[in-house]
């Protein structure tokens, strides 16, 4: 009977204690606790001083990509062209362990671009292939190999009708291409033959390229480099005991892989120029206010910059600027730190405000007092993009760079 | 030692045992009494210092009640060690304005234990809740930023209680009086947090929080009369001083705590009948705006053996906080029964508490689970 007892007991306890609930609409003011939460939103216009910009951080020949542009404009032609350089196999070919055979030759040869970026709305897209001597290195201008590019085409293949083609393949030039969508890029294949293929055993086999392109109206791709590409096939002829005989030496890379381009960026001047190539940052310092740094929580900020002229590059090659922190300000060499980032996209030609929120920069310096007060205005893929962007800088009245800030006063904890 | 003891002693201890493990089979929570929205507003939900016995019947066997932290004076006649504990599981309905709000809430109010220390004196120690702190609300509401109306959602929580710890003597003086005196230290915390959540994810979430310590002392003393036989009358008085808030060791909040007075008449015309009734006045309007002096009083019996007896009561009076000029209203009706096991050295108490509490537009009604565990081993 006790057992029954106290067993009705415990399920009565278990059914009414498993569960607790104590959320419940406030019927303010009467019934909801006196404290507030308190928004304050004001605009720092003058909060930012000492503002500059740096060029050089990634030159062409650092960047992961190569760039190709033909982008026609009111007073000139952004004009961007890829270049490298493949090392060949020298004079004499490994034919056995104990006998190699000289290089008489290349039949023909397979080069292998990947176009990693590139605007789908071009229509007509061509890509023309040049033979650059084999001195191209990183002191090489657009100036410098612009003979070449004009007298020295080897082949010219059309993108979007090779792509239209069954199989994605040109069987009168052996040319073909393949559509990576998981990766989302062509990688292109060109059969050179030998007269395109010129395999000079004076010069150890190394031969260097460039590429143009264009469309209908204006055209920008960006070419791999590195493990994507540009990789060149040889079919070398090779002399054994007096016969030829045909060698297939491995897939060689190059180990030079730039490119180069007119109208080169305008010099900085006071603005604050963002992006281009070589790239260039620039350096914002804040005065971060006391009212500020001591609210509770900064819950929203934001930094508004008025381009001073419309942003460069090509129209579809948006690109993104981020807003950094630094762990110490050194100037143009300060190290930025890459824990937090805020970001906004570009859009070449615009000319409206560009706002960032920089929310999470400015909780990062209200909880540490230590960090320096300074933003760092930079590409987020550096010297991927020729677009570049000038804004207004402090000394500006009217359009100088501005923060405004929405933050939280603490709240009144422990009163009734 | 007979057999026979050692088995009631060894009954006696399993059963304490059983009834702690089903008092605690809930998840932990806070050891705060009964709360209420009124209580937001105000200092907190003031808690009852009664015993699961007592609050059954009203609260009016409370001054008489040794086990019940209320008065000290009748814990000269608590005979042998005893220890006790009440546990409670509240479910609210909150009506205002046309909406009502169901609200659950498990709580122990009540711990302590007792004994005698010499032939006529006894003491106590034990805590019980002084104020409930423990609330959660949630605000909708929008406001105009940066030239856009901002829709959110506020929570402001707080969950925590300031207990009661009380330490108490009692002495008999004679065969028809008897007196006791009581140091209360008054200590609990909060951890209190705020957010608030836009609707537009560009803005950040706030969310605020802190540990709000209280602290506080009081005394008290009363006096427990034989007037004949079957029929007693006891009488009490409490002082408490402030109440300071502090967060990170700078004080936010000091607040003025009430003085108490009260009284009680128990009449036991037999051994199986037992009527009490009770008044109390407190004076928490001295802890600012919108809090009120207060009157209560309760009346109950009880009836049956004391192994098992029925006890019903109701009880009236004024809630200390509450919007307006005039304090809100609770009155309460409760029954409640008893068992005990191993020859009188484990109880269990079980209550049940019909409250309703009016004032300011808000109609709170609660139904009350009560279970309470005494052993004497």
């Amino acid at each position: 009977m006790t057992r029954r007892r106290l067993a009705l007991v415990g399920a009565v306890l278990l059914v009414a204690a498993c569960v607790e609930r104590l959320t419940a609409p406030g019927q303010c003011p009467d019934f909801c606790p006196s404290g507030r939460i308190t928004i304050v939103d004001t605009l720092l216009t003058s909060s930012i001083n000492r503002d500059s910009s740096f060029r050089g951080y990634v030159l062409a020949y650092e960047s992961p990509l190569m760039l190709a542009a033909h982008v026609p404009g009111a007073t000139d032609t952004l004009e961007s062209r890829p270049i490298f350089r493949v090392n060949g196999v020298g004079g004499r070919f490994l034919l056995s362990a104990t006998d190699t055979g000289a290089i008489r030759g290349a039949d023909s040869a397979r080069l292998q671009l990947y176009i990693v970026r590139r605007d789908t709305a071009t229509r007509n897209l061509r890509l023309q292939l040049y033979r650059l001597p084999i001195q191209i290195d990183t002191g090489t201008t657009f100036g410098s190999v612009a003979g070449p590019f004009t007298d020295s085409l080897v082949r010219t293949v059309n993108i979007d009708t090779l792509l239209t083609r069954p199989g994605m393949k040109d069987a009168v030039t052996g040319d073909s291409v393949v559509v990576d969508t998981t990766n989302h890029r062509l990688a292109l294949s060109l059969k050179l033959d030998t007269a395109a293929a010129r395999y000079v055993v004076t010069d150890s086999g190394t031969v260097a390229y460039g590429v143009r392109i264009a469309g209908d109206n204006f055209a920008s791709v960006a070419l791999g480099k590195g493990t994507t590409g540009p990789v060149l096939q040889w079919y070398l002829r090779v002399d054994s005991l007096g016969t030829t005989v045909a060698r297939q030496p491995s897939i060689l890379g190059a180990p030079f892989a730039s490119f180069v381009f007119a109208p080169p960026p305008a010099p900085l001047d006071s603005m604050l120029a963002v992006g281009g190539v070589p790239s260039a940052h620039s350096l914002l310092r804040v005065a971060f206010p006391k009212v500020v740094r001591d609210s509770s929580q900064i819950i929203r900020a934001t930094l508004f910059l008025v381009p001073a002229v419309a942003a460069r590059g090509a129209p579809a090659d948006s690109f993104v600027i981020e807003a950094r922190t630094v762990f110490a300000d050194f100037g143009g060499k300060s190290p930025i730190d890459p824990r937090l980032g805020d970001t906004t996209i570009i859009h070449p030609g615009s000319t409206d405000t560009v706002k960032i929120e920089v929310t999470n920069l400015l909780q990062l310096w209200a909880a540490d007092s230590t960090h320096p007060t300074t933003l760092v205005l930079r590409p987020q893929a550096e010297a991927q993009f020729l677009g570049e962007i000038r804004f207004y800088p402090s000394v500006a009245a009217a359009f100088r760079p501005m923060l405004q800030v929405t933050f939280v006063r603490r709240f009144p904890f422990g009163v009734p | 030692m007979r057999r026979a003891d050692r088995w009631t002693g060894g009954r006696a201890v399993g059963t304490a045992v059983v009834a702690l493990a089903l008092l605690t089979a809930s998840r932990p929570v806070r050891l705060s009494g009964q709360d209420s929205q009124f209580g937001i507003r105000g200092l907190g939900t003031p808690g009852r210092w009664e015993s699961v016995r007592s609050r059954s019947t009203g609260g009016a066997f409370g001054p008489f009640d040794p086990l019940s932290p209320l008065t000290d004076a009748p814990l000269a006649d608590i005979g042998q060690l005893t220890a006790t504990a009440a546990g409670g599981t509240s479910n609210r309905n909150a009506t205002v304005g046309g909406t009502t709000t169901a609200l659950r809430a498990t709580r122990f109010p009540v711990m302590g234990v007792a004994g005698p220390v010499g032939p006529r004196v006894a003491v106590a120690a034990g805590f019980t809740t002084y104020l409930d702190k423990s609330w959660d609300v949630t605000l909708r509401d929008s406001l105009l930023l940066r030239g856009t109306v901002q829709r959110y959602t506020d929570e402001v929580v707080s969950d925590g209680s300031v207990a009661d710890v009380r330490f108490a003597v009692a002495g008999r003086l004679s065969r028809r009086i008897a007196i006791g005196a009581g140091v209360h230290v008054l200590a609990g915390s909060t951890r209190e947090t705020a957010e608030r959540r836009f609707d537009d994810s560009t803005f950040h979430t706030v969310q605020q929080s802190a540990d709000v310590r209280y602290d506080g002392l009081g005394v008290s003393g009363s006096v427990l009369l034989g007037l004949a036989p079957g029929l007693s009358m006891v009488a009490w008085a409490r002082s408490d001083n402030r109440l300071r808030a502090k967060v990170a060791d700078t004080t936010t909040a000091v607040t003025d705590l009430p003085r108490m007075a009260g009284g009680g008449l128990l009449f036991a015309p037999s051994p199986s009948a037992r009527f009490a009734a009770s008044a109390a006045w407190r004076s928490w309007s001295k802890a600012g705006a919108g809090a009120f002096d207060t009157w209560t009083w309760s009346a109950g019996a009880e009836f049956g053996s004391r192994r098992m007896p029925i006890r019903l009561g109701a009880r009236g009076g004024q809630f200390p906080f509450g919007p307006g000029t005039k304090p809100p209203t609770e009155a309460a009706a409760s029954v409640g029964t008893g068992r005990a096991f191993a020859q009188g050295r484990a109880l269990i108490d079980l209550g049940l508490e019909r409250l309703e509490r009016r004032g300011g537009g808000l109609t709170e009604r609660v139904w009350t689970v009560l279970v309470g565990i005494t052993v004497r081993p």
